[in-house]
């Protein structure tokens, strides 16, 4: 188990209640891992649409995750 | 025909047009000035123009090449009369030929401002109390530096006059105080030319600042007018101005803030057509429009023309900011994004709803941005978005890398410009009704709340719906789909047609285009 720092924008901190959260998780890659979140915040967005951000800086969606990372989904945005 | 000439027999338009034939050009576009019956509250029964011919053919005929050059058109020229003229005769003729009608419209419009501007044209005002006076319109126009529109000689000098009449000289003292800046900085402010696309919430600070900067030359492009549901994050206009185009209203109050800047305003929409001769005046491009499809055919284009491009966007109370350098490493918006996002999965301003100092937070960041590029004090920042949330004051920045599958050098050229027919346009709901196709709305349900009875259409699929996989679109049959302003109808026309539905269409516009 991974103690993951977690942080959602946009619609994602919408349905998730909450602009950061910590985790205990067993996900292997920030893929496994938004699928894992999506399930139990029901986020409606595929993961094809948004980008994923590891320790400040953008990522794979198959990048490997450790201990202490700051994970970050961002969706793109458009208003103006 | 000379490429600038000057005549004192009446012009006409058909024999000037004739030169510009040519077997390689697909269109013409011209320009034709008239002489009008007012000037400046005054009621004017005729003209007469005077030239200093020798050096106003030089400069222009100078003018014209730089169109052609510049907007790469087939062939150009510029008739203007001298002599006596009567109301509604031609005082000015401009044409030109291209291969395509974007640089045609863009190089006809640069020959007429500019000509104005440059070459060394007396006009005396006869008016109808028996007076008269001489008007120099090069002089007029190179202490003003005013840019109206082409409509004959309307130099707005009354309106913008500083208190007292004297002479009105800019003091951008306490920025050229800073070491970074100087008299060497404003000069270099002063010799650049930004075009700001969307003239609503990110680029009502971005405009404000850049012309206050003393930026020499802005483009503002916005096809939108305002509305009142607009003021509460766009505070440059006003309730007089609801109604009005926003392009113009926002030039006419930078022209009042700023007569140093040279303003052209575009009543347009960035589009597939237009985007290249928009860009083409300007060196730095600052994108403010509220729709993924505008963001991304921005972003294609400054690749294309390898331009620096400003770029932000907001829901609710965040931002994201993002710069786009022509460098070889550098990230576009589509090297982070490569599925460019569908409009209307993730609302704009309209649907999710904005407090305005978010957006103007963000347009300021933007044209800090741009006036750090512009002066060279962003050296060593990287290539990253920086994401900024107005509720926690947190920023992050996250560095971005170039995106190997990105493509730069033929990006957006797949796009399907001038593919099947998308959009429909119609005066009334009424005739929406009899065109025989099936109105869909596709607005959310509390959008369609506030409807009045004459305007509610009863078959409703909400996008939130479509997108979640919750409903489905029918597959049969043909469709007339209708959102609030025609960029979520659009897109979602996009999408369905990519499926393969052939008859589904989308209501240019949306609901605010229609006549009640």
């Amino acid at each position: 188990m991974n103690e993951i720092e977690i942080q959602y924008f946009a619609v994602l901190r919408e349905r998730a209640g909450t602009s950061r959260e910590m985790v205990s998780t067993t996900a292997a890659t920030a893929a496994d891992l938004y699928d894992e979140l999506a399930v139990r915040h029901a986020f409606g967005l595929p993961r094809a649409m948004l980008r994923v951000a590891v320790n400040d800086e953008f990522a794979e969606w198959s990048r490997p995750l450790a201990a202490g990372d700051r994970v970050v989904f961002i969706p793109p945005v458009a208003g103006g | 025909m000379r490429a600038f000439a000057f005549s004192s027999e009446p012009l006409a338009p058909d024999r000037c047009r004739e030169a510009l034939v040519d077997p390689s050009a697909g269109g013409y576009a011209s320009f034709e000035g008239w002489v009008r019956d007012h000037s400046e509250g005054r009621t004017v029964h005729r003209l007469e123009y005077e030239a200093f011919e020798s050096l106003a053919v030089k400069e222009g005929e100078r003018i014209v090449a730089e169109a052609v050059r510049r907007f790469g058109v087939t062939r150009a020229a510029c008739v203007h009369r001298v002599g006596s003229l009567a109301i509604g005769e031609l005082a000015v003729w401009v044409g030109v030929s291209a291969a395509h009608r974007g640089e045609a419209f863009a190089a006809c419009r640069y020959i007429i401002d500019e000509v104005k501007h440059r070459v060394p044209i007396w006009k005396k005002e006869h008016y109808s109390d028996g007076d008269s006076g001489w008007v120099n319109c090069e002089r007029c126009a190179a202490a003003a530096h005013a840019h109206e529109p082409a409509d004959g000689h309307d130099h707005g000098q009354a309106d913008a006059a500083p208190a007292g009449g004297a002479a009105f000289s800019h003091d951008y003292s306490r920025q050229t105080a800073l070491p970074e800046v100087g008299a060497a900085g404003q000069s270099r402010l002063a010799a650049a030319s930004v075009l700001v696309i969307g003239a609503g919430g990110l680029g009502v600070p971005v405009l404000q600042y850049l012309a206050a900067a003393g930026i020499g030359r802005i483009g503002i492009v916005d096809g939108d007018v305002i509305e009142a549901s607009n003021l509460h994050r766009q505070p440059l206009y006003g309730v007089a101005d609801v109604g009005r185009s926003k392009a113009l209203v926002a030039a006419e109050r930078l022209r009042a803030l700023n007569r140093d800047v040279r303003i052209d305003a575009h009543e347009t929409h960035a589009t597939a057509d237009n985007i290249d001769g928009l860009l083409a005046p300007h060196d730095l491009v600052i994108e403010c429009t509220d729709n993924f499809r505008a963001k991304f055919l921005v972003n294609d284009a400054v690749v294309r023309a390898q331009k620096t491009a400003v770029f932000a966007s907001v829901h609710q109370y965040e931002g994201q900011l993002q710069v786009y350098r022509p460098l070889p490493h550098w990230p576009c918006l589509r090297c982070l994004w490569p599925e460019a996002p569908r409009d209307g999965l993730i609302g704009n301003c309209a649907e999710a709803g904005v407090l305005g100092p978010v957006p103007a937070t963000l347009g300021a960041l933007q044209a800090m941005q741009a006036l750090k590029r512009l002066l060279g004090l962003d050296a060593g920042e990287p290539p990253s978005l920086v994401m900024v949330d107005l509720l926690t004051l947190a920023t992050r920045r996250l560095a971005a890398r170039r995106n190997a599958a990105c493509d730069h050098e033929n990006i957006g050229v797949a796009a399907p410009s001038g593919a099947a027919r998308l959009e429909l346009e119609f005066e009334t709901l009424a005739q929406a009704f009899e065109s025989g196709l099936e109105l869909v709305d596709i607005r959310e349900p509390w959008e369609r709340a506030h409807d009045p009875p004459g305007l509610q259409i009863p078959a409703h699929l909400p996008l939130s719906e479509l997108m979640h996989g919750r409903a489905n679109f029918p597959a049969e049959g043909r469709y007339l789909i209708i959102c609030a302003h025609g960029v979520r109808s659009l897109s979602l026309t996009e999408h369905l047609r990519s499926l393969g539905h052939a008859e589904v269409y989308s209501l240019r516009g949306g609901l605010a285009a229609l006549r009640s």
